[in-house]
This record gives structure tokens, C-alpha cells and sequence, in this order.
């Protein structure tokens, strides 16, 4: 197992380089430098190569390529070219752990709230209960952020005066954005463990333990609900990877400072440095999420076995 | 192995709570209730270095840190002195010689501490500094250009010269003293722009690039930085060595950095923002105007006032059929502006006739110089081109960058034009950048649209600034393409129009200037119709009734230090 892991975890590395160079070359091709406007504005020449020459980007494009791989190596991501004397380490630091925290909540959130309903509505197969929980879980997952968000925050914030209406800093003002990403997620969650749950109770070793007259109860929690996992977990890496890093709707309708707007802002602003790092922690977020995926594999199904 | 995994969620459930336990409430403040505005930023500003702003909300900040040698005056396009007392300028209109404030100290605020130290007197030197520093390449200013109507800026800027040879240099410790390239009757209001305001030297050095970091920034305004929790929040202090500090009512401003005007909305209507507009973020969504205005106490608290911005479609005067004027003229009266700012744009914006907005000095009178809506004469101009009733007219396309702002307009005018000239046009979007880059001079005729949208605000309240740096044909970026001899605009041949801004530029005489720009706007909208005009935009902003005194810089950079608030109402009001 751990031979497994370092091997997974050493395939990072090309894997990572091919995404920096893609990154690097597909920013490099569109349309637009990060200093040829400001606003409407188109700047002089002479002061766009004073720019370009403060962040090399007058340089041949591979030796810029070189010295970017060099910082990354180093764990320097470079000056950001928008926000002015911040690093993007700053940058980074600064919103990541934000939107980390807010992801972890979320992620738990769905979790504690979408198992248990999935699991209800697929023990109570066509009953009210499982009626019920599917409509909710259609409607949570239709309701897009944008929606949500505003929604939330009109009726707790805005009508009833429970909690702020966006922020971020006191536990309070987690509440909000937390379960707004949280309903959506839950929903997907209690849906897929239905499912799965349901297919996984039609098995066969489900019937043998049936048959040597274990309880329900035995058979399901002992039995069919760590199978039925399998599928659940297999999406929880993206989501996981992905709120972790940061969710640009949710993060602009409660201005949190997270990591989610970099993701798109420093597209817009050219802002190559940052797009570069976004990417690559996204990548790695990813990656890392898949494998702890596989490993979870092996401890809900004893049939998997990394070697 | 259920209890163990169980126990398992547990323990992430605890360090997950504890996690956010880490997350810190901001300082609050001990003192006995300071008068406190709260408002919001609208995003992060870029930087609050003075050499490096371009952009609305670091100006924003670096007008309640930084002085200027003149400001402008509140509500007006004025320029008034600040920290200049007095200024003169040569026969020949090269010299500007500014006299300062002897009483203005640098200061330094220590946020742990609270303790405020003086530095220094502000003086010539650190004007000087600023000046030179802001010119300086190894700085890379975006808005260095500003500074070029100063004598070998421009040459120090690109290298070619000495910082030492830049017309600028302190007389004596508190006079001032410019050299200019060229005579520019505008230079009182550039002298006062943030890239030339003074910097703190030693601060500077010290910190390096972290110099405006709070406990490390020197300052000279009526505010200190206190706090700036980046892409979150930022809090300014009064500053009581400010020299006019007894007339400064608010002790500290609270800016939150929402970047959802919906959001924002939100905000003011719950009294966590005290304003919103203007410098104090976006301003109301467009889709709650009408609920605004409807409703009793919020329609109190709107108001919509000009600024200094003008939104217009540009033709391209090399791309057939637009190489013909009577073309440009016919899409140009065709366009109903005064209906699209009722039905579409709904913030009372001012339907434009000529380029420069009412306020800047050399804008025409409002209906004396342009073109309005007259769809007789239109369609007159369109037959007269060679299309009668739109026959025969060839498909063109207008173009606008993504939004969901411009497409409404964009739809409305196209449907304006197919009502009256009878012509169809398509329309086409691309992302900002590659737009702009589309748009440049010499951008193969064939790749640029026929028409398409930008808009325009001051830099500084003078036409140079407009018709000159916009559409001179060697000093302009020129999109449109005037007086190009070829379609891809290779070479140009100055017309009279550009004659006469650059003749503007160098006049000095107040009322001659005035009447070349008023003749360069004729030329531009009437004669040439480069452009079609539509609307000067307006500001939107909502005030709560305890802010009693609220000013806005015409050009941004709202001075709170005018501003006042009625602490008690507010205290009611907040249920404190």
C-alpha cells in the first residue's frame, strides 16, 4: 500500500508539468497581454516595456518558462501583476485557507445531511419519506448558488435578522454560504446513495446474510452500506477538490475572500502568474483527492487490493 | 470498525469547529464610541501606492492618505489649492511654480500600539521624489504617460534620458517649480493627480515593495491606514496631526470589499453600509431601480447625479460603406438616445450630443454643438449616401465586448436603426482583451467590426483629455480610424480637427481655447461624424439619512474627510 501511494504520488510530477505547460502556452496564445489597457485606456509602448521588463516578460518565452518551473520548484509563484507588490504566495495563502475552511464545512455539511436521507429514502423505497427526500434533493440540486445564496440570505439575513448578511471572520457568518454550497452537494449525495444502496441490497452476498439471519439492521449497516459507498465516494474527490479550492459564486454573493474569484478574475486581467498557480493547486487538489479515493476503495471493499 | 469510523467523523467534526474557532474577529475599537462611516470598497484595490494606482478604488483610498498639490473642489471641476497655497505660471506658459503648506506632516501609524509618529514635514523634496519616482522605468507606472507633459519625463520614462534632466525641482523647501514640453493650460489639475503627489522616501526605501502595508506606510492625508485584511476589509484612522483635523468629524472608516452589488444591496438595507455608489462600491443593481424608486424612504436615498464619462459607438471610418460621413451621420441621428435611457438604461443618464460631458472645461453648451435624434434627416442623409430606405446597404456588424449591459443597448439601437434607415446589423461579442486588441488602428480592416462600443472618462476636466487624446490622429489611440490615408491605417494625414487640438493644448488664453475645442467637437461629430455620441453616464447612489454631508470628487477620490454623520440617528437606527 504505501509503495502504491509514493508511485501515485511521484506520477504528480509529469502529470503537473504537462498542466503547467498547457496552462502556460494557452495563456500565452489568446488575445491580450495583462499591460495593454488600463480600462479603456490603451498605454504607450514606452511604458508597457517598462512593465514588461520589471516582470521579464520581455524575455525568450522558454527562459520564462525555465525561471517559472524554477520558482514553482522553490515554492515562489511569482509577483502578481494586478494586485501590485503582493506576491502570489500572498495572494494564495491569504484566500486558500479561507476557502478551505468554508469548502470543509460545506463538505461536512452535505455529508451529515445527505447520507442519512439517502439512506432513509432508499430503506423506505417508495414510501412517502422517499418521495419526500427526492422532491427535496431534485429541488436542491436545480436551484443553482445564484439562486440559493441570494435566497438565503433574504430570508435569514434581510427578513428574519438571524445571521449577517455576508463576510467572513466571526463562525456566525459561515452559516450562510456554508449550507448554501452545502445543499446543493447533499442533494447529489442523498441521490447517489439511494441509488447505490438500493442496487447493493439486490446483491447476492446481501441474501447470504439475509439467509444466516443477521438483523436488518446487521445486514444493512454491516453490510450493504459500506459497499453502497463506493459510488459516493468516487464523486466526493472532484467535489472535495473543488470546494476546497474555492467557489466563485458562492464566495461573490457573501464576499468571502476566498480563492474562487482568482480563478476567473486572473483569466480576465491576463494576470498570468496567478492564473498559473490557481491552476496548478486546482491540479494538485485533484490529484490528491483521487488518491485518497483509492485509498478509501480498499478500505469500503475488501475485494480491492493495491499492490 | 462502525464505532471506530464513527469516532472518526467525530474527531474531523471537532477539528473542523476549532478550525473556524481560529478564525479571528476583526479589532474593535476601546475608545468611547467614534464616529464611524461604513462603507463598501467594491473589491480589493490593486495597490495603495500613489505611483502606481490607475484604477477608481486605489485612488479612492490614496485621496484620504495622500495630499496633492491642488485637489478639486467638492462637487465642482474646479481645481482648488491643497497642498499648495498658491501657484504661478510663466509668460510663455512653461513654468509652473507652486508655494506649499508649511504645516503638513508625514506620519506613521502603528496599528498595535495606536500610536501615531510624525516623520517629518511634507515638502518641495518630497514632491520632487514623488515626481521623479512615478517617471522613474524601474517603478513600470502604468499611468507614467500623465506625467510626459513634463519637461524629458517622457524621455526619462523610456529610458532614453536622465531622471536628472525631468523638469522638476524643489526651489527652496516648500516652492515647487515645473518646466513643461509644452504650454498646457490644464496642468493645475495634473499636478494634483495621485501619480504626482508626494512620497515618502524613506519609507519607501525601507519597506520596498511592502511599504504600503499598514505599520509600515507614511503618510500625509487626513486619514491612516489601520487595518487591510486583503480581498476582505479595510479600516482608515483619523489622522490628528492632519492640519486640518479639527474640521475632520469622522474618526474611522470601515470599507468592506463586496464585489456583488446585489450583495452590497443587501448591506445598506440591513445599516451594515451606510452608503453605497459612487467611491462606496457599485451602486444599486439596475433591476432594483424600479423598486427603488417606488418605494417611499429608498426613493429619499437615491440619487443620481452626472459624471464625467461619456458612452459612445465608434465608427470605422475606413471600412465602406462607414467611409462615407453621410453614413455615419445617417446611423448617428437615427440612434433615439433619450428613449434607451428611458427603457433600457433607466438611471437618467444625459443623452449625449458631442463627446466631452458637460463639466470639463472646452465642452460646448448642451445643444449648441452635434447630432441628435431626427430620423427625417436620417433617413435624407442615408439616401443622399446611396441607399435610399436602406437598399441596397451592405450587412455590417457592430460589435461590443461581453455584457450583459452593452447587448441590451446593443439590441435596442440595432432595432432603431432597422426601424428607421431600414438597414440590418449583426452584432458581435468578444472578452474585453481580445476586444480591445481587435479595436487597435492596425488591426487588418477586414478582421474589425463596422461599429463598435466604447466609453470614455476623465483623467482630468479638460478637452485635451477628450477630443485630443482620443481621436487626434497622432496623439490619440484613434480606433476609428480618422485620417487614415490607407484602410489599415499605415499613414495618416491631420485634418484641421487635428490642428486645432493641438493648437488648443498650447493656447492660454481661457475663452480662445474654449471656442477651438467647441470648433473640434463641430468638426468631430458634425462635420466628420467619427463617432456617434449616446448618453453621458450618471452616478448612483444611496445614502443613508444620517450621513448628512456627502461629497463627490468630480473625477472620484471622494474626500470623507468633508463628510459628516449624525452619530445619534445612526446609533437609533442600528438599535444601539
Amino acid at each position: 500500500m504505501t509503495r502504491y501511494i509514493i508511485r501515485r504520488i511521484l506520477f504528480f510530477i509529469p502529470v503537473l508539468f504537462i498542466i503547467t505547460l498547457i496552462t502556460f502556452i494557452t495563456m500565452r496564445t489568446i488575445p491580450g497581454g495583462p499591460f495593454d489597457f488600463v480600462g479603456d485606456k490603451s498605454l504607450p509602448p514606452s511604458v508597457v516595456a517598462n512593465l514588461e521588463a520589471k516582470y521579464h516578460l520581455d524575455d525568450p518565452l522558454w527562459k520564462q518558462f525555465v525561471d517559472y518551473l524554477w520558482g514553482v520548484v522553490r515554492l515562489d509563484f511569482g509577483p502578481s501583476y494586478r494586485q501590485r507588490g503582493r506576491s502570489v504566495n500572498d495572494i494564495i495563502s491569504g484566500t486558500l485557507v479561507t476557502s478551505a475552511q468554508l469548502g470543509a464545512v460545506s463538505l461536512f455539511l452535505s455529508i451529515l445531511i445527505g447520507l442519512p436521507t439517502g439512506i432513509l429514502a432508499a430503506l423506505k423505497q417508495n414510501s412517502i419519506v422517499d418521495y419526500l427526500s427526492t422532491f427535496i434533493a431534485v429541488v436542491g440540486r436545480s436551484v443553482p448558488s445564484i439562486v440559493m445564496g441570494p435566497l438565503l440570505m433574504w430570508i435569514f439575513a434581510l427578513q428574519l435578522g438571524l445571521f449577517p448578511t455576508s463576510g467572513w471572520g466571526r463562525p456566525i457568518q459561515v452559516v450562510l454560504p456554508a449550507v448554501t454550497l452545502g445543499a446543493y452537494f447533499s442533494a447529489y449525495i442523498a441521490r447517489l446513495t439511494r441509488a447505490s444502496l438500493l442496487q447493493v441490497v439486490r446483491e447476492d452476498y446481501i441474501r447470504t446474510a439475509r439467509a444466516k439471519g443477521l438483523t436488518e439492521r446487521a445486514v444493512i449497516v454491516g453490510h450493504a452500506l459500506k459497499n453502497s459507498l463506493i459510488p459516493v465516494v468516487t464523486i466526493m474527490g472532484p467535489i472535495f477538490a473543488g470546494v476546497l479550492t474555492g467557489t466563485f459564486v458562492v464566495e461573490q454573493i457573501f464576499a468571502i475572500p476566498g480563492m474562487g474569484k482568482h480563478f476567473v478574475q486572473s483569466v480576465n486581467n491576463r494576470d498570468y502568474p496567478v492564473v498559473m498557480a490557481t491552476t496548478l493547486i486546482f491540479a494538485l487538489a485533484i490529484a490528491m483527492a483521487n488518491l485518497l479515493v483509492d485509498i478509501t476503495y480498499a478500505f469500503l471493499d475488501p475485494r480491492i487490493r493495491y499492490e | 470498525m462502525f464505532r471506530g469510523r464513527f469516532a472518526r467523523i467525530l474527531m474531523v467534526a471537532v477539528v473542523l469547529l476549532l478550525a473556524l474557532s481560529v478564525v479571528q474577529c476583526g479589532p474593535k475599537p476601546k475608545e468611547a464610541k467614534p464616529v464611524v462611516l461604513n462603507m463598501n470598497l467594491g473589491g480589493e484595490p490593486p495597490t495603495l501606492d500613489p505611483a502606481l494606482a490607475t484604477d477608481t478604488t486605489s485612488v479612492f483610498c490614496d485621496k484620504q492618505l495622500f495630499l496633492g498639490l491642488t485637489a478639486f473642489e467638492k462637487d465642482t471641476p474646479n481645481v482648488i489649492p491643497e497642498l499648495a497655497t498658491e501657484w504661478s505660471v510663466s509668460d510663455d506658459g512653461l513654468v509652473w511654480t507652486f508655494k506649499m503648506r508649511d504645516d503638513v506632516k508625514w506620519v506613521n501609524y502603528n496599528p498595535e500600539t495606536k500610536e501615531v509618529k510624525e516623520v517629518g514635514p511634507v515638502t518641495a523634496h518630497d514632491v520632487v521624489y514623488g515626481v521623479k519616482r512615478t517617471i522613474d522605468p524601474e517603478t513600470a507606472s502604468d499611468y507614467a504617460y500623465v506625467l510626459y507633459i513634463i519637461k524629458g519625463a517622457e524621455a526619462a520614462n523610456t529610458g532614453e534620458g536622465s531622471l536628472d534632466d525631468v523638469g522638476v525641482r524643489a526651489v527652496d523647501d516648500y516652492t515647487v517649480e515645473f518646466t513643461l514640453e509644452n504650454p498646457a493650460g490644464y496642468f493645475a489639475a495634473i499636478a494634483g493627480m495621485w501619480v504626482a503627489r508626494p512620497q515618502p522616501k524613506a519609507a519607501i526605501e525601507e519597506h520596498g515593495e511592502k511599504w504600503t502595508e499598514p505599520g509600515n506606510i507614511v503618510t500625509n492625508g487626513p486619514y491612516m491606514l489601520e487595518s487591510w485584511e486583503h480581498e476582505a476589509s479595510m479600516v482608515m484612522v483619523k489622522n490628528p496631526k492632519y492640519y486640518d483635523a479639527d474640521n475632520v468629524q469622522i474618526d474611522r472608516i470601515e470599507m468592506v470589499m463586496v464585489q456583488e452589488d446585489f450583495t452590497e444591496m443587501a448591506m445598506y438595507e440591513n445599516n451594515e453600509l451606510d452608503v453605497t455608489g459612487g467611491d462606496a462600491g457599485w451602486g444599486p443593481p439596475l433591476e432594483d431601480m424600479d423598486r427603488i424608486k417606488a418605494d417611499p424612504v429608498l426613493s429619499k436615498e437615491l440619487k443620481i447625479e452626472p459624471r464625467l464619462c461619456t458612452y459612445y459607438y465608434g465608427f470605422i471610418n475606413t471600412k465602406p460603406p462607414f467611409d462615407n460621413h453621410l453614413v455615419r451621420k445617417a446611423f448617428s441621428a437615427a440612434i433615439d438616445r433619450q428613449s434607451l435611457i428611458d427603457n433600457v438604461l433607466k438611471g437618467e443618464q444625459i443623452p449625449a450630443k458631442h463627446f466631452a460631458c458637460p463639466g470639463i472645461f472646452g465642452a460646448p453648451p448642451v445643444d449648441e454643438v452635434g447630432i441628435e435624434y431626427n430620423p427625417e434627416q436620417a433617413k435624407k442623409w442615408l439616401e443622399e449616401a446611396g441607399y435610399p430606405n436602406g437598399e441596397g446597404f451592405p450587412e455590417v456588424t457592430l460589435m461590443h465586448n461581453v455584457s450583459e449591459a452593452h447587448a441590451k443597448i446593443a439590441q435596442a439601437i440595432t432595432a432603431m436603426w432597422k426601424e428607421t434607415l431600414g438597414v440590418d446589423v449583426k452584432i458581435e461579442t468578444q472578452e474585453w482583451k481580445v476586444y480591445l486588441q481587435t479595436l487597435k488602428k492596425d488591426t487588418p480592416v477586414e478582421d474589425v467590426p463596422h461599429i463598435f462600443r466604447l466609453g470614455w472618462c476623465a483623467d482630468y476636466p479638460d478637452e485635451n483629455n477628450w477630443v485630443h487624446e482620443v481621436f487626434n490622429v497622432n496623439a490619440g489611440a484613434n480606433r476609428v480610424r480618422r485620417g487614415c490615408v490607407d484602410p489599415n491605417c499605415q499613414e495618416v494625414k491631420p485634418s484641421k480637427f487635428d490642428e486645432i487640438t493641438e493648437q488648443a493644448g498650447r493656447e492660454q488664453d481661457p475663452e480662445k481655447r474654449k471656442e477651438l475645442y467647441r470648433e473640434a467637437e463641430r468638426l468631430l461629430i458634425e462635420e466628420e461624424t467619427a463617432i456617434a455620441p449616446i448618453y453621458h453616464y450618471t452616478r448612483i447612489t444611496m445614502t443613508k439619512p444620517w450621513v448628512t454631508e456627502r461629497y463627490s470628487a468630480a473625477l472620484g477620490g471622494d474626500p470623507i474627510k468633508d463628510w459628516r454623520i449624525d452619530v445619534e440617528a445612526k446609533a437609533a437606527a442600528k438599535g444601539e
